[in-house]
Order: C-alpha cells, then structure tokens, then sequence
C-alpha cells in the first residue's frame, strides 16, 4: 500500500522533470533552425510517440488531441501551424472512429449534438483563422494557459453520472432534445432530459473557437457542459461529444487545409500512432492503475503548459 | 433484470450505418496513400527531403519557400503524385461527417421533422463553405 502511494505521487513528478528537461535537448518547434536529423527519424519517432500517447490518453479518459498539441509542439521540430493542423486530424479520425457503436446503442444523441455543433461549428471556423493569423508567441502564451486551465478542469471536475435536474427548459423542449438508453451498469433504461439550453449554447460557442484556434479535440469542455451544465448523463454526455468534436473539428481542419497547414508526412503517422494506440489503451483498460495513468497525463499536461507558456514569453 | 434494449432512432442508425463504412474506407486509404508517398511509389511534386527541412516554419512561410506543397484542393490538379495522393486521402476524413449529415438530413425530411432537417442541411452548408474555402481563408 505505503509502495503503492510512493509509486503513484513519484512516477508523475519525474516524468514531469524529464518533460520539462528534454526538450531543451531536442529541438523546440517555432523559429527552430533545420536539424540534419533523417526524416524517417522524426516520422518514426512520431508514430511511436502518438501510439504511447494514445494508450495513455484512452486509460485516462482524455482524447488524444488535448494532449497532441502541447506535448509534440514541445518534442518535435514542427511549427505549432502544422501540429494544431494535425492536433483536429488526431481528434477527428479518433471521433470518426469511435462514432458508429455509440449512436447504434443509442448512447450518442444525434439531436442533443447538432443542437449544439450549428454554432460551435461557426465558431471553430473563426477560432482557427485567428490562431492562424495570430503571432506565434500569442499562440504559445493562449495555448498554455489553455492547458493549465484544462489541467484545472481535469484536476477539479466531478462529474455526475446521473445528474438530476428540476424541469427542462423550453427551448429543449422545442428541440426535443431528451432521450432514453440502456445502462448497463445499473441494468435498466435511463430516462433524461436537458436544462440551462441557451447556456449550453454560449459556452458550446466557446469551446468551439478554442477547438479551432488550438487544434485541440475538446471532449475536455464537452463533457463537463453536457454532464454539469445541461445536465445530461455522464455516458450520453461522453458519447455526445464525440460527435460534437467530429463536426467541430471537420469544420476548423478545412481552414488548416487551406492555409497549407497539414503536412500528410506528419498527420499520417499521427493519426495511426493515436488510433493503434487508442485500440491497445481501451484492451489495457481494465488491467492497470488509472488513478496513477490520469495522475501522470495531468502533470504532464500541467508541464506542457507551462512550457508553452514560457515559450510565449520568450523564455 | 433487464435485458439490453437499443433505444437508438431511425436516423442515428442511418448515421452510424454510413460513418462506419465511410471511416473504414478513410483509414484504408490515409494508410494506402501514407505507403505510396513514402516509399516513393510514385513521383512527388516535391521531395521528402524538401518539406522536412522546411517544416519548422510557419505554414505562410513553408509555402512561400517550398510552392508545390499541396494545400486546399490544389492537390487535385497533380492527383498522379504521390505526396499529392496522401494529401487526397486526409482531404476525404473531412467529407466522412459531411456524407454521414446529408444522410441524417434525408431520414429528418422523410420523418417530416423540420426543424432537424433545417439543422442537418445548415451544418452540412457550413462545412461545405469551409471545405469550398469560402468561409476558411481558401484561394
């Protein structure tokens, strides 16, 4: 138990040392001189890298595209353009994947994400052509702060799996946004409905511009809206925004692709790397610590941060 | 106890029905054109060597430096490339949820259900305007 404990508080504190150490010996993105290192190196290392990422992102119940960004700007020599731009293909192909059995169970709900994907979807757009246009070091400085709030999130967020709401609101009601499913952890139909619409769609409008700004997937915000705010169980509320994410982050990748901000010798590995990964981390599942997984993504996620953000100022 | 009952509607099954085929096609064939870009199976409309020397830079100036980069839908017009044909395959994972809305948008119109068949059809119209680069800073 006292090992246990050691374990759990030292593996994060000194992955988070090395984190912060290593990139100063590989070569830090944006402005960063050509290296002579091969290529294939870099790609190799790419789809090694995204295939651990996406085992440990999967065991501790984050997309991969939040942690994408922070983690290969601080690796690898890209330039923060090309890894947001591969960031929504990482959070896309994992959406686009995930997709299928979860509306067939009737987890997702079609309504409940469209309702809130209209506006978000716009908003991406506009958050991806001002994080384009937007000098490098802005970016790096918004990105960590971004992260460090995520951190935030994901160190404080209690979410309800069954949360229980008074009555819903009106406009739900026009969109017929509520639903039933099959829980199988409780062996019997959840009923549910939604609350606080109109506040659901301001903050979905949020999220979205950071999604498109940031190239990040951004289950972290989707979840927490649906489940705390809206008041959508926890499972609907997982599954939901996968499809929320997959129209979001559809819409911000063709900016990217626009501006010739996606390299296909970067996203390509990537997106395998991230996939295989993903499909090994959810076998893994059941076999290992999570508590001690989601310890070590948080302090990693904490230190990309950190690093992103003295990157903006230039330190 | 309960046996297991799928509640999903008509529509999410139509959805789920043409996302799963879709993104098994697209993975097929990011990982096909991935193989014929590397290993060179084809020509390249600029060298490996090139971009990766290069991508250290901002896309602006990536481009600027390395101009027969693919970008937008300017790989259609060399689609006998191979770098261009890896490019053509990340381009069609940001169709898939286009395709999957215009299913959904018919099952909403054949239920006579307006105001989600409106939904479908506005989300389907921003992305194309994304993809047409109309709304995305395209050329």
């Amino acid at each position: 138990m006292g090992l246990k404990n050691v374990r759990a508080r030292l593996l994060p504190g000194v992955l988070a040392t090395l984190l912060f150490l290593m990139p100063r010996l590989a070569l830090a993105s944006g402005g960063a001189p050509a290296d002579t290192t091969a290529w294939w190196v870099w790609v190799l290392g790419l789809f090694v890298f995204t295939f651990l990422l996406g085992i440990v992102a999967v065991i501790a119940g984050v997309g991969g595209g939040v942690l994408y960004v922070p983690i290969v700007s601080s690796f690898f020599p890209f330039h923060i353009d090309f890894v947001r731009g591969t960031g929504l293909f990482v959070a896309l192909a994992g959406a686009l994947s995930a997709g299928s059995p979860l509306l067939r169970k009737g987890l997702a709900n079609l309504k409940l994400a469209l309702s809130m994907s209209l506006i978000g979807s716009m908003s991406s757009i506009a958050g991806a052509l001002v994080g384009l246009a937007l000098p490098e070091k802005t970016i790096q400085m918004a990105l960590g702060l971004t992260i460090l709030g995520i951190t935030v999130i994901m160190f404080l967020a209690k979410n309800s799996a069954y949360p229980q709401i008074g009555q819903p609101d009106a406009l739900s009601k026009v969109l017929q946004i509520y639903g039933i499913y099959y829980d199988e952890h409780l062996k019997k139909d959840v009923d549910w409905q939604i609350h606080r619409t109109p506040v659901g769609l301001v903050l979905f409008t949020l999220i979205g511009f950071m999604a498109g700004m940031f190239g990040l997937g951004a289950g972290w915000a989707n979840v927490p809206v649906f489940n705390l705010v809206l008041g959508a169980p926890l499972r609907v509320s997982v599954a939901t925004s996968v499809f929320v994410l997959s129209i979001n982050d559809t819409a911000a990748a063709w900016v990217y692709l626009h501006k010739g901000a996606v390299l296909p010798l970067i996203a390509v590995p990537s997106v395998a790397g991230m996939m295989l990964g993903t499909k090994i981390g959810a076998k893994l599942l059941t076999k290992v610590h999570t508590n001690v997984v989601r310890r070590v993504v948080i302090t990693l996620l904490a230190v990309a941060g950190l690093r992103a953000l003295l990157k903006g100022f230039g330190i | 106890m309960k046996q297991e009952t799928v509640h999903a509607e008509k529509v999410q099954i139509a959805y789920a029905g043409i996302l799963a085929k879709a993104t098994t096609l697209g993975i097929a064939l990011v990982v096909l054109g991935y193989i014929v870009y590397v290993f060179q199976l084809l020509p390249l409309s600029v060298p490996i060597d090139q971009v990766a020397g290069n991508w250290h830079l901002r896309a602006s100036e990536f481009h600027h430096k390395v101009p027969g980069a693919p970008s937008g839908w300017s790989c259609f017009s060399q689609a006998g490339k191979g770098d261009m044909l890896s490019y053509i395959s990340i381009i069609y994972l940001g169709i898939v949820t286009m395709m999957c809305l215009v299913v959904a948008g018919f099952v909403f119109l054949r239920e006579k259900n307006v105001i989600y068949t409106l939904f479908s059809f506005a989300q389907v119209a921003v992305l194309v305007l994304a993809a047409a680069g109309i709304v995305s800073g395209g050329h």
